[in-house]
């Protein structure tokens, strides 16, 4: 392995490394939102809504990601209305089309990993709150909330490193991002080894870190489900 | 250009894309069937090697394992593929060939995907193991069973019982990871709609009906999954 | 307690003609009941007799059929959902008048994610909007009259049962509520454990709060009740004194209850 071509790799494929950061950072923001509103359709009750977040779910996962993103990317532009629409400076842009498909799909996901959060919130602690007289939203927010996510968090987890190797898959559709540039100096250079180690290791740093913040998170929002450590003062330091 | 209609594309008279999408959609599944099996091969290996395996091939497992979670599918697809073609290009420059000689796409993906899902199916068949009871293996040693009679009759059987419903996510995650060996020009399902979809200008209906077609073999495939654990589970009660 | 005969103080909780059913089985078929304030009355019967459902009708958390409840005079406006059935016809209303009612179910309830002292301040706070400081210090009164002030920073899965049980009666108190409703505070917890849930409950009564308790212990309905009322198959069966029902009753059920 060549050290000196490894490094100049490396510094490479580090400028490619904030479009990775924000693909990831954007798909799984705006899928989160995708995937509350699609779990609470699924709760919800109301028949439509219910099989338009399975139909939703069904088609999205059981299709290939790439299969989303060209037909957003090179689909969509078949029709007149689109190119016409004031959508198109958007979905013109191979960066936006990305982001959407990889929206669309880790919502599809974690729209499952949610409901199952909010199911298993139990029924007698939601019970107490509205004893209580809370209203419904403030249930949802002060008890169902916090208790659903402590218990989704780590599958969230998963789907987070899922959406960051995602990522890879724009550079399919010209981004270059850290597998595009790695792509790129391959088949310039035809040095496979040193390019597949260095991509592959910042991606591993990448879902390492992401790892481990999960698991901080994780460790902070469940004191309760510690074990018993002395606890003094702790209410100066309390937030709400 | 004469544009086709959505039912000209699918059907399989001399202008419909029918045969040629068929034709895709067998080479996606053979490409996910290899794939699978390679997988299972290694994931066997590797849960073995993490379960009864000495403290470096534990470390080797663990290692195999992390990375292949830790990095996307694509950069290992291309690794299989050009590192392939590196290699074949050296061994025919060697013999006096001269120039590039390209990998066989198909081999490339299928050893790619087969490396991928072998990570997984090796947490899958370790964490199958681990439900296995462990009076049951050790009645099979007090009845006497050797080693391999153990293994073939009693701990294979259980393990795979446990073992399948994370082995059908596996399926699933790996028909799908089938759609990027497109990159290696090997005409499966999704690179069979990319030349229907340059030739016609209809791209939206060729990535439809390709979706719609992963959708079905998915669908159909998870089915025959589910009635088969339905089968091996038999005496498991259900919780 | 025979005070209450001569002032005849007001009606805390009145419920008139209570009816419920789950699908095809009714389990309430018009009971009425008036609490006066300082009662404290317990709920007897056998299970499925509907006495938890009677319970959790009076503060909404299951909505009767027909029939009325008012608490301290204020009536539970109710409309008409089609089939026989009914739904409030203003939640806002159902909202303030549950936060003028403790509740302490049989499995604590407590939220697991928040301390002890945060469940016993987290309505006061957001609910009732009252300063957090004032809902601290009143808080903390609360748990050391329960006996857990030293567990205020405990989260719940470190306690024991009646350890919660009791922190969910604080928790009910911090409401500063008008009425208790108990349903079946004893029923989940280890035998050694029942004694100092009902210690606590026995002081409340002495305080002379208005108390509704669904139980099985018959030396607390006794004991401590002024009024014991015995529901048979979703109807009033026995209903009076404890020193008469427990002597001297006419119904055939209640002995045979009893005497198990």
């Amino acid at each position: 392995m060549d050290i000196a071509f490894a490094a100049e790799t490396l510094v490479s494929l580090l400028s490619a490394l904030p479009l990775t950061l924000e693909l990831a950072i954007t798909a799984i923001a705006f899928g989160a939102v995708l995937a509350l509103a699609l779990a609470l359709a699924r709760l919800s009750g109301i028949l439509a809504l219910d099989w338009f977040a399975r139909l939703y779910v069904f088609v999205f996962r059981g299709t290939p990601l790439l299969v989303q993103i060209f037909l957003i990317y090179y689909g969509l532009s078949q029709f007149g209305a689109v190119r016409h629409s004031i959508f198109w400076p958007v979905l013109r842009e191979p960066y936006w089309c990305a982001v959407l498909a990889l929206m669309l799909n880790t919502a599809a996901y974690a729209s499952e990993i949610i409901r199952g959060g909010l199911l298993s919130v139990p029924h007698g602690q939601v019970e107490a709150a509205r004893a209580c007289g809370m209203p419904r939203f403030m249930i949802f927010r002060r008890i169902v909330m916090p208790l659903a996510i402590r218990q989704a968090l780590p599958g969230y987890g998963n789907e987070m490193i899922s959406m960051v190797k995602a990522t890879s898959l724009a550079s399919i559709i010209t981004l270059m991002e850290i597998t595009g540039v790695a792509a790129k100096i391959i088949s310039e250079t035809y040095r496979v080894i040193e390019v597949f180690v260095v991509a592959g290791a910042i991606y591993l740093a990448i879902n390492f870190l992401l790892t481990r913040l999960i698991a901080f998170v994780e460790y902070q929002l469940s004191p309760h489900q510690r074990q018993l450590l002395p606890m003094t003062g702790r209410l100066k330091g309390e937030s709400h | 250009m004469s544009n086709p209609g959505f039912l000209d594309i699918i059907s399989f008279g001399p202008d419909g894309w029918g045969h040629a999408l068929a034709a895709g959609a067998w080479m996606t599944i053979l490409i996910a069937l290899a794939g699978f099996a390679i997988g299972s091969v290694i994931g066997t290996l590797g849960a073995w090697a993490k379960i009864s395996g000495g403290r470096f091939l534990r470390m080797f497992a663990d290692a195999y394992t992390t990375i292949l979670r830790g990095i996307p599918d694509l950069l290992v697809i291309y690794l299989f593929y050009f590192g392939g073609s590196a290699v074949v290009t050296a061994v025919g420059q060697f013999f006096g060939a001269e120039g590039f000689v390209s990998f066989p796409g198909f081999l490339a993906g299928t050893l790619a995907v087969g490396v991928t899902s072998g990570a997984q199916q090796t947490e899958v068949f370790r964490g199958a193991f681990r439900a296995v009871h462990p009076g049951e293996l050790e009645a099979a040693t007090a009845c006497g069973m050797g080693r391999v009679l153990k293994f073939r009759r009693i701990t294979a059987p259980l393990t795979l019982r446990h073992a399948l419903p994370g082995l059908g996510n596996v399926w699933q995650v790996v028909l799908k990871e089938s759609a990027l060996v497109s990159v290696t020009g090997v005409v499966e399902l999704l690179r069979q709609a990319q030349i229907g979809a340059g030739s016609t200008s209809l791209p939206f209906d060729f990535y439809f009906i390709a979706a719609m077609i992963y959708l079905a073999i998915s669908t159909v495939s998870g089915a025959c999954l589910n009635a088969s654990e339905r089968w091996f589970s038999r005496g498991v009660r259900r919780g | 307690m025979n005070m209450s005969a001569q002032a005849a103080p007001s009606v805390a909780i009145s419920v008139r003609d209570l009816h419920k059913s789950f699908g095809p089985v009714e389990v309430l078929k018009g009971i009425s009941i008036d609490a006066h304030e300082g009662e404290v009355i317990s709920i007897l019967g056998s299970s499925g007799s509907g006495k938890s459902t009677l319970l959790r009708c009076i503060n909404m958390l299951e909505v009767p059929d027909s029939g009325s409840i008012a608490v301290a005079g204020e009536t539970i406006r109710l409309k008409a959902a089609g089939c026989g059935k009914s739904r409030p016809a203003d939640q806002r209303q159902v909202d303030r008048i549950r936060s003028e009612l403790g509740m302490v179910f049989q499995s604590f309830n407590l939220w697991s994610h928040k301390t002890v002292l945060e469940n016993v301040i987290e309505a006061p706070v957001h609910v009732l909007k009252r300063p957090r400081r004032e809902a601290i210090e009143e808080a903390e009164a609360l748990l050391a009259k329960v006996g857990i002030a030293d567990k205020r920073n405990h989260y719940p899965a470190h306690l024991s049962g009646g350890q919660q049980q009791r922190a969910a009666i604080a928790r009910a108190l911090a409401m500063r509520p008008k009425a208790m409703l108990f349903d079946e505070p004893t029923s989940a917890l280890d035998p050694e454990l029942v004694g100092e849930v009902l210690r606590v409950m026995r002081g409340l009564a002495e305080e002379g709060r208005t108390m509704l308790v669904v139980t099985h212990e018959m030396g607390f309905a006794r004991d401590v009740s002024s009024r014991v009322v015995f529901l048979h198959r979703g109807a009033i069966e026995e209903e009076g004194a404890p020193d008469d029902v427990f002597t001297s009753s006419k119904s055939e059920r209640f002995r045979q209850f009893i005497s198990n």
